[in-house]
């Protein structure tokens, strides 16, 4: 059914992920300074879902429950939401170097956030990093914009641009309000850290994963409209602007979420569609569920990383997503498919 | 599907790009769509199409049903899906960095066709489509891979897969070597949708094409039989070039040869005049 003969249908490659999210989340809850096992993981949630009695210690139950579960499941929202968002802003500006860190969502995010903080508002949190989200989207779109037609390469260069001044914003506010370890604060909002995650971060994380997510994977036959372009998919029945104003706002509102629980994490936006495509093929209805899956499974290995090669400190998990998504970026460059790139 | 052009027109960046045009192109055969470049032919193809809502007049199609005495309903007016059920527009160099395979390409021509969840109600046409476009060998290739001539046979199997009443073509020999432009030309005259082709090639055109529309400035400056509307005096009108019209020896086709000159440095007031003279 296609170049190379057979792609896994879609149903199978869900429950493989599903399977792997599954077994991930139980292993990595495991995984620190104090010893778990898998099974005490196991009967501590079971535990608190009502699902029989726990009979595990109270530290170990404290241990899992309230401090490694709510980080691996934030860190499994993040992947997920990232994953998609870059998904969609790579079909919509048919850029494959769209995502929402390079587009200068996240920056923008990450200083909406940081600017309620200092008021210390917050359930503001969120939506200060929505509104910075797409006040950068709108930032970048214009500024990439040349007699309405958005060009790649131009869309990246406005995407730095806007992205360096909302970081260089963030540093500023950070650096003028913190009264402790001002820079550890800066860098977990600009390289992203999932470090003192709670069941609030899930909440925030999850509600925002699930509801957007669901849009989008409702939207997926009209992302495929836009393969070859604006005017071929008006002619395919797709009102255009309105799908992708309505889109991309949603991407906005998925990145301000995840920014707001996690800081600016870089490169899952870029890499997993990209890697997940090969299995996939390009049709969004079977991209986007794998690609989420992908995310989830991955940022959390990359942020039990974080947690624990140089434990007892603990590096922002946007460098290990970095370490592996500049690598990719590279490779995506060198093999730089035509009038796309320039 | 019947098609009449009634009077439109419309602005692009303040310019009447269309500017009134009249013209009913017979049902079921090819129309060329001739006329310089920036005369208006890629905007009357959205015109057509309904991805344009004209300033003044209407393009009018006969209804779905085949009740005869059903009046022409706008385009313009007619749903997104139902629209692109029955009209299919090829732009011009149309590209992708998406990595499709061919079958994926022909697919999306179904995409008014599907469900929210992406199901096809007719699991066949895909492959239909490809069929009737001849594509079928190409289909399990890299739409990356594909020549210039095998790509754009690939996008009239997309136009092919939506099932189209009207086909609307925009420039679909630019770039193709001339066995391909040949090949291209004759699928699309045997094709049983009414097809509006814009054309560069005015050979092409007196080739291939059973009726022609000339574009000159927004303005629709001839319509009829290529035969009898690419005239000379025409020509030189519109596009400013000299030139005779022969007799090909074996079809009986109308051949333009183009005679070597000077630059044309017609003022645009003395172009009316010609224009005019034309008439």
């Amino acid at each position: 059914m296609d170049r190379s003969g057979w792609r896994p249908p879609l149903a199978v490659l869900v429950m493989v992920g599903l399977v792997l999210l599954v077994v991930t989340v139980l292993v990595t809850v495991t995984i620190g300074p104090a010893e778990i096992a898998v099974p005490d993981v196991a009967r501590s949630i079971a535990g608190h879902l009502g699902l029989g009695d726990a009979g595990v210690p109270r530290l170990v139950d404290a241990i899992v429950w309230d401090l490694r579960l709510p980080r691996v499941l934030t860190a499994a929202a993040v992947g997920a939401g990232l994953a998609l968002a870059g998904a969609v802003m790579q079909s919509l500006t048919r850029n494959a170097l769209a995502d929402p860190y390079l587009l200068g969502l996240s920056s923008g995010a990450s200083l909406g956030a940081v600017a309620v903080l200092i008021l210390g508002v917050g359930l503001l949190l969120p939506v200060a990093a929505f509104a910075g989200a797409l006040v950068a989207l709108v930032a970048t779109l214009a500024l990439a914009r040349t007699h309405g037609v958005l060009t790649p390469g131009r869309a990246v260069l406005a995407g730095l641009a806007v992205s360096q001044l909302c970081a260089a914003g963030t540093s500023f506010v950070i650096f003028w309000t913190a009264t402790g370890d001002s820079y550890r604060e800066i860098i977990s909002w600009l390289m992203g850290s999932l470090a003192g995650t709670t069941w609030s971060s899930v909440a925030i994380s999850g509600v925002a994963l699930l509801l957007v997510g669901a849009v989008l994977l409702a939207s997926a036959v009209r992302l495929d409209a836009f393969a070859f372009g604006d005017t071929s998919a008006a002619a395919l029945g797709i009102d255009v602007e309105r799908t992708r104003w309505t889109l991309m706002t949603l991407v906005a509102l998925l990145t301000g979420a995840m920014v707001a629980v996690s800081g600016a994490i870089g490169f899952i936006g870029l890499v997993l569609p990209h890697a997940v495509s090969v299995v996939t093929g390009p049709a969004h209805r079977r991209l986007l569920p794998v690609a989420a899956l992908a995310g989830a499974v991955f940022l959390i290995w990359a942020d039990t990383a974080a947690r624990t090669v140089f434990d007892p400190r603990e590096l922002p998990v946007g460098i290990i997503t970095a370490l592996v998504g500049v690598p990719v970026f590279a490779v995506l460059l060198r093999r730089g498919r035509g009038a796309a790139w320039s | 599907m019947e098609l009449t052009i009634d009077g439109v027109r419309t602005r692009l960046g303040g310019r009447w790009v269309v500017d009134g045009i009249d013209a009913t192109p017979p049902t079921g055969a090819l129309t060329g769509l001739l006329g310089p470049n920036g005369s208006g032919k890629t905007t009357l193809l959205r015109l057509i199409a309904g991805l344009l809502t004209p300033e003044g007049g209407a393009v009018l199609v006969g209804r779905a049903d085949p009740d005869p005495a059903a009046a022409p309903v706008p385009v313009h007016t007619l749903g997104r899906r139902a629209r692109a059920r029955r009209i299919a527009l090829l732009e011009q160099e149309s590209a992708s960095t998406v990595p499709l395979s061919v079958r994926e390409v022909v697919a999306l021509g179904r995409i008014p066709y599907r469900t929210l969840w992406g199901a096809d109600p007719d699991d066949g046409a895909v492959d239909r489509a490809l069929d009737n476009a001849r594509a079928t060998h190409l289909a399990d290739r890299a739409w990356s891979d594909l020549s210039g001539g095998e790509r754009q046979r690939v996008h009239i199997a997309r136009a092919l897969a939506q099932e189209p009443d009207l086909l609307l073509l925009d420039e679909p020999t630019n770039h193709l070597d001339v066995s391909a432009q040949l090949s291209v030309l004759a699928f699309v005259r045997g094709l049983p949708t009414t097809t509006v082709a814009a054309l560069h090639d005015l050979n092409l055109a007196a080739t291939f094409c059973d009726h022609v529309l000339v574009l000159s400035d927004g303005h629709l400056a001839a319509a009829g039989d290529p035969r009898e509307v690419l005239r000379p005096d025409l020509i030189r009108a519109v596009y400013g070039v000299d030139c005779d019209v022969l007799t090909h020896p074996r079809t009986g086709r109308p051949v333009i040869a183009f005679a070597a000159q000077e630059p044309a440095r017609d003022t645009s007031h003395s172009r009316e005049t010609t224009l005019e003279d034309a008439r």
